[in-house]
């Protein structure tokens, strides 16, 4: 399948990313290489799945690798845009392995099984709009938990007086990248939470599967570091904390549910 | 005689142990006069910087010396003598210049201790504790510390504890543009961290001291906010970095007192950075979330990051300290000749002036042309004649071989002491 030669292509790039980036946390590389490098792996990654979605009939978007595919698409994409707004370049090297690992199932997913061609239903503008916000609120909030490790990590170090073993950005930096991730990701992931729950009433599914439960779940526990963040103003790491349980139930929801066979 | 030293420092004593020896800048003048009125010593002096503590000899009998001044330190069953060093000679004469030269610093090539250095011999000179030998070992050490600094590469990019402070505070805040900085103590290094973090972007800058009029004078230079210790509470409340370096027999806060003063700052990150000695803050108060606690320990193990730059430049600055430390020895040497240098050039005055005296005997008084003109053949010619044996006498004295040279020109010359 020549689509997968671009999953495969962005994944070792992701995969040189981040190799640069935690080998070059100890010999003085830029960060900003590793910003670059990540750049370029999401070219032939967004080709690739743009092309697996452009076939005739599209691959269904609800299949596990087109949605690790997707998920590690926007996860890099998210943090590049994100570079604009903190500075958080040595997180790069982090999320590259995330989206190296994620991108690596992905391909090895759409090349080992038949592809599954989306079913009318799926093709509908609701039900992209859904698999886009959820997937992107799901992205933003992987970056959300990234930020809240990188944080709790860099404290740990500070806390103890000792360096940390990976070059990371500031407290503050950190901080903010997980507040701006998880205030916008929450709201997305919400809202694909609420349109897929309207696309399957509408297409006679039952929302009551073990995804949608354990959804639901992360969707409560992660009321905790908004409503810290939000309403009590909370910085550090509490609402870090809370987002990295919040992310562990949303990627069991995602991810562990569908290995364990439950998927809806 | 010979220069003896002892002293612990940060690379054999812990923190508390360094703050129980420590000497407060005020107190140098009288200890150093402590240290004079020791009849063992002919000079002395007395180093006390935040990581050193060293007491500094010239005697007749060093080693006898060496055990007056571990008693300085306390008692000999005191356990902190097993962080004594003592060092005699050539060896506690290249330390001096190490030190000055910032190669025994915490921070490598740190430019702070040279001053602390200049106080130390400042307050040694005036409790005139400081002889010839030490004021001469104290100009050398000054000078090398200069070479070392422009001729090898530790002094490029001033590394200072005030450098390291902004390096933390940089770990973590993002910018210190809109961060409050909160000076506890008005004291020189305290300043010179709080000038490093307002080059590195602070702009909202307070001065709290036990004198206000020195906080409101260094505030004044700073571009900063002054007042006394009383607003203490209020402004840790406020504060992102907090930097402290009063003296102070016992913490200024503890934990309890800061937990209170934060306790509304929605996890907000608070850097507290304690150059006192003894150490101003509780050092439980590093438990309290959100507060990072940093003291002059913690310092050396940051400072010791990232200096491998620093390190290389060692190799040329210790050979520059050893060519000093040998110049000086060979100084020293060279003293032992003085006396019979002195007694030389007595001796030949005291001839030549009976000589001028005998031919002036017959020239006429009012002919003071003829008498000025064989008082200047006299000196010119006592002058001459001393020259080369002196100089041969000086040369042979720094090479350590005063003792033959002298015997012989003594001899010679008629200058060795008749028995009876």
């Amino acid at each position: 399948m020549t689509s997968l030669l671009p999953h495969e292509a962005a994944s070792v790039l992701y995969a040189v990313a981040a190799f640069i980036g935690f080998r070059g946390a100890r010999r003085g590389y830029s960060p900003r290489a590793v910003a670059w490098v990540m750049f370029a792996a999401v070219l032939p990654h967004a080709w690739g799945f743009v092309w697996l979605h452009g076939q005739d009939p599209p691959v269904s978007l609800s299949t596990f690798p087109a949605a690790l595919s997707l998920i590690g698409l926007l996860v890099p994409v998210s943090f590049l845009l994100s570079l604009r707004i903190v500075r958080v370049r040595e997180v790069g090297a982090w999320v590259a392995a995330l989206s190296a690992l994620l991108t690596a199932i992905a391909a090895a997913g759409l090349r080992f099984s038949a592809p599954i061609a989306a079913s009318e239903a799926e093709t509908g503008a609701l039900s992209h709009a859904h698999v886009l916000l959820s997937t992107l609120g799901f992205s933003l909030l992987a970056l959300s938990s990234v930020a809240g490790v990188a944080y709790l990590a860099k404290k740990r170090a500070l806390k103890g007086k000792s360096p940390a073993r990976f070059a990371l950005p500031s407290l503050e930096s950190l901080d903010r990248m997980a507040h701006f991730t998880l205030t916008f990701g929450y709201p997305l992931l919400t809202l694909g939470v609420v349109s897929g729950f309207v696309w399957g009433i509408r297409h006679g599914y039952s929302p009551w599967s073990g995804h949608t439960l354990w959804l639901l779940v992360a969707w409560v526990v992660y009321l905790l570091p908004i409503g810290m963040r939000v309403i009590g103003h909370q910085h550090g790491d509490r609402p870090a904390r809370g987002a990295v349980l919040g992310f562990a139930l949303l990627a069991f929801s995602y991810i562990g549910i569908r290995l364990l066979g439950g998927a809806a | 005689m010979n220069v003896v030293l002892v002293g612990l420092n940060h690379r054999t004593a812990p923190l508390d142990v360094r703050e129980r020896h420590t000497v407060a800048r005020l107190q140098l003048v009288e200890a150093n006069e402590e240290l004079a009125r020791d009849d063992l010593f002919e000079e002395a002096a007395l180093i006390s910087t935040c990581n050193r503590t060293e007491r500094l000899a010239v005697a007749a009998e060093p080693h006898a010396a060496a055990d007056r001044l571990r008693l300085c330190f306390g008692e000999s069953a005191d356990p902190d003598v097993w962080h004594l060093y003592e060092l005699h000679g050539i060896e506690a004469v290249q330390h001096v210049f190490r030190v000055a030269s910032g190669l025994d610093s915490m921070v490598l090539g740190e430019a702070q201790i040279l001053g602390q250095l200049k106080d130390a011999y400042r307050a040694a000179f005036e409790a005139g504790a400081c002889g010839a030998i030490l004021h001469h070992l104290f100009q050398r050490a000054f000078r090398t510390a200069k070479r070392v600094r422009s001729e090898t590469g530790l002094g490029a990019g001033q590394v200072s504890l005030a450098r390291v402070g902004t390096q933390l505070a940089g770990e973590i805040f993002e910018s210190l543009e809109d961060k409050r900085v909160l000076l506890v103590g008005a004291g020189e290094m305290a300043e010179s961290a709080l000038a490093g973090l307002r080059d590195a972007g602070a702009r909202d800058l307070v001065i709290l001291n036990r004198t206000v009029e020195t906080a409101e004078e260094l505030a004044g230079r700073l571009g900063a906010l002054a007042g006394g210790l009383d607003r203490l509470g209020h402004e840790l409340a406020e504060a992102d970095v907090v930097i402290t370096s009063l003296t102070l027999d016992r913490p200024l806060l503890s934990a309890a007192d800061v937990r209170e003063a934060i306790s509304a700052r929605h996890g907000r990150a608070l850097l507290i950075v304690d150059l006192g000695i003894p150490r101003n803050i509780a050092t439980d108060v590093n438990s309290i979330d959100d507060v990072y606690l940093y003291d002059l320990d913690d310092l050396d193990v940051v400072a010791q990051r990232g200096q491998a730059r620093r390190r290389a430049a060692m190799v040329p600055a210790e050979a520059i300290v050893r060519r000093e430390g040998d110049r000086f020895d060979r100084w020293r040497a060279g003293l032992a000749a003085v006396p019979l240098i002195k007694a030389l050039r007595e001796s030949g005055e005291g001839i030549a002036e009976q000589e001028v005296r005998r031919a002036l005997a017959g020239v006429a008084p009012d002919d003071v042309e003829t008498r000025r003109a064989m008082e200047r053949l006299a000196t010119s010619l006592l002058g001459r004649l001393i020259h080369a044996p002196l100089t041969r006498l000086r040369t042979e004295a720094e090479e350590g071989n005063a003792p033959y040279y002298a015997d012989a020109i003594a001899e010679i010359f008629g200058l060795t002491e008749e028995d009876d």
